[in-house]
């Protein structure tokens, strides 16, 4: 470490250029991550939703709304069919409204219409069910979320293509700062390295200060872009609430788990903060590679 | 032991540093290696260090043949190498216990045997109340006694100092050449030097060189310009 600091004090806008690079790179690439989860965690919410809703007006009896249940089951493109009562609508909409009696008050089941949520077996169906629905008598009103979920698609597949391409290019500048500034210490330590490989060091042996060098700055790169973006989100938690009431919860699909991104929790902190750990100590590794590889040819 | 057997080093444009050069030197001998400038002594050094490769002939160096050896050879080869230097090769950012402490961590010694060995070779050598001291304090004799403590601490079967008194007064330069007086018999101590007074008046094995080519090899002798 007393080496680190003292390489660092001797060479401070070398080493800063290289820090900031690797601060920014790190940092927008977690803004990047963070919000691609959070838009990929809103596409599975709206998913999960029932994709298209029919409301009947509150007097139409049940065996009209079974008849258009047991029809579109029997169509083979439905996946799921859900049927809820005025009843079950009124407690669903207790308890969506707890904290308020004075709408808990003014409203009673007879007003409430009766649903019928519906699950398409493939989005492509979703425009046929929905035009069946509109031409059924009694029907109040059909909600539709293909819009949506075809426009978060297309914002997550712009977003993460876009992502990759700044996230590379990211990587790339920081790896290429990074061993220019090492290079140039190298350069002044040129007499230093010649003498230890005189005196017999091996490579590891040479390249050790150098590396330990960028891996303090990986590291306390990632360290910082983590606790600035911790801050910023703390900050705003309120807001995001605010924004994002009546969304339980968001959770990402990674291979065989679920990762609950909303609300924030531990467990996705401790992934930013290892990926970006993880990047900051490979952006280093491999550019303090890159900068030393020509100085240790015999 | 260290043999060259017909060693040749042609350089690009034709000129040779050595012309079939052979020798060997047994174990813990004193060498000095003398001639005009241009004979061949740094050349020699050199391919001892493995800084040179020969264009031609073997170099056998305890019992291995470093004509043609790999890098990680050659980092053992030289971890059992002492060399100085004329240029005293002494990094001026590191205090002296650092820079003679240098020469043990490559060789892989825990702190406090680094410490217990260079505090006993800079006492040798005559600095040991100096060992905080950075190198820009010192004479050029002082540092030339650092740059000796360095090549001698730790494991080293050989020395090898290439105009150690190049740089230094008549005075200083004895004081040096006392110290490689007090190794003799521990390694192989290989000096290259033109000064006629040190060589004549230590009495141990010559080798002139001569534009390239090895004219005398005297077993105890003198030497003269």
């Amino acid at each position: 470490m007393k080496e680190v600091f003292t390489s660092l004090r001797r060479t401070p806008y070398q080493s800063m250029a290289g820090f900031f690079v690797l601060f920014f790179t790190l940092f927008l690439s977690l803004v990047l991550f963070i919000s691609l989860s959070f838009v990929n965690g809103f596409l599975s919410y709206i998913e999960t939703r029932p994709q298209v809703t029919v409301y009947f007006q509150p007097k139409t009896p049940e065996n009209n709304i079974f008849k258009v249940r047991d029809e579109l089951s029997n169509s083979g493109k439905i996946l799921s069919i859900k049927y809820i009562n005025q009843k079950q609508a009124f407690e669903i909409y207790k308890s969506l409204n707890k904290d308020n009696p004075l709408l808990l008050e003014m409203v009673s089941a007879d007003i409430l219409p009766p649903s019928l949520e519906i699950y398409a077996l493939k989005p492509v169906y979703l425009p046929e069910i929905a035009e069946y629905l509109k031409k059924q008598g009694n029907v109040d009103e059909v909600q539709y979320q293909k819009d949506i979920v075809d426009r978060l698609l297309s914002l997550t597949n712009v977003l993460r293509k876009g992502s990759l391409i700044f996230f590379s290019y990211l990587i790339l500048m920081s790896i290429i700062v990074l061993t220019t500034t090492t290079s140039f210490k190298i350069a002044l330590k040129k007499d230093e390295i010649e003498l230890l490989r005189l005196l017999g060091a091996s490579n590891s042996f040479i390249r050790k200060p150098f590396l330990n060098e960028s891996l303090f700055m990986g590291i306390s790169a990632s360290v910082l872009s983590f606790l600035i973006l911790i801050t910023f989100f703390l900050y705003f938690n309120p807001f995001l609430k605010g924004y994002l009431v009546g969304v339980p919860s968001l959770s990402l699909d990674l291979y065989m788990t679920k990762l609950n991104i909303w609300p924030l929790n531990i467990v996705f902190f401790a992934i930013m903060f290892s990926l970006s750990l993880l990047f900051g100590c490979i952006i280093a590794v491999v550019s303090s590679f890159l900068a030393t590889r020509k100085y240790l040819k015999v | 032991m260290i043999v060259f057997d017909k060693v040749t080093k042609k350089f690009p444009l034709g000129n040779f540093a050595l012309n079939e050069v052979s020798f060997e030197i047994d174990d813990n001998e004193f060498i000095f290696l003398v001639g005009p400038s241009g004979a061949g002594k740094t050349s020699i050094i050199k391919l001892i260090m493995k800084e040179l490769s020969p264009t031609s002939g073997s170099i056998v160096i305890d019992d291995e043949d470093i004509s043609s050896s790999s890098f990680k050879k050659i980092s053992r080869l030289r971890r059992k190498i002492g060399a100085v230097f004329q240029d005293f090769k002494i990094l001026t950012d590191k205090s002296i216990f650092e820079n003679v402490a240098v020469t043990c961590q490559i060789q892989n010694l825990d702190k406090g045997e680094t410490k217990k060995r260079v505090r006993e070779t800079l006492s040798l050598v005559g600095l040991e109340k100096k060992e905080k001291v950075f190198p820009v304090q010192l004479s050029a004799g002082e540092l030339q006694r650092v740059a000796i403590a360095r090549a001698i601490v730790g494991e080293k079967k050989f020395l090898v100092a290439d105009e150690p008194t190049g740089n230094l007064d008549p005075k200083t330069s004895w004081e040096i050449m006392k110290i490689f007086k007090k190794l003799e018999g521990t390694k192989t101590i290989i000096i290259a030097t033109h000064n006629s007074d040190i060589v004549n008046s230590f009495q141990k094995r010559v080798l002139v060189l001569k534009e390239g080519k090895l004219v005398k090899d005297k077993r105890s002798g003198g030497y003269d310009l």
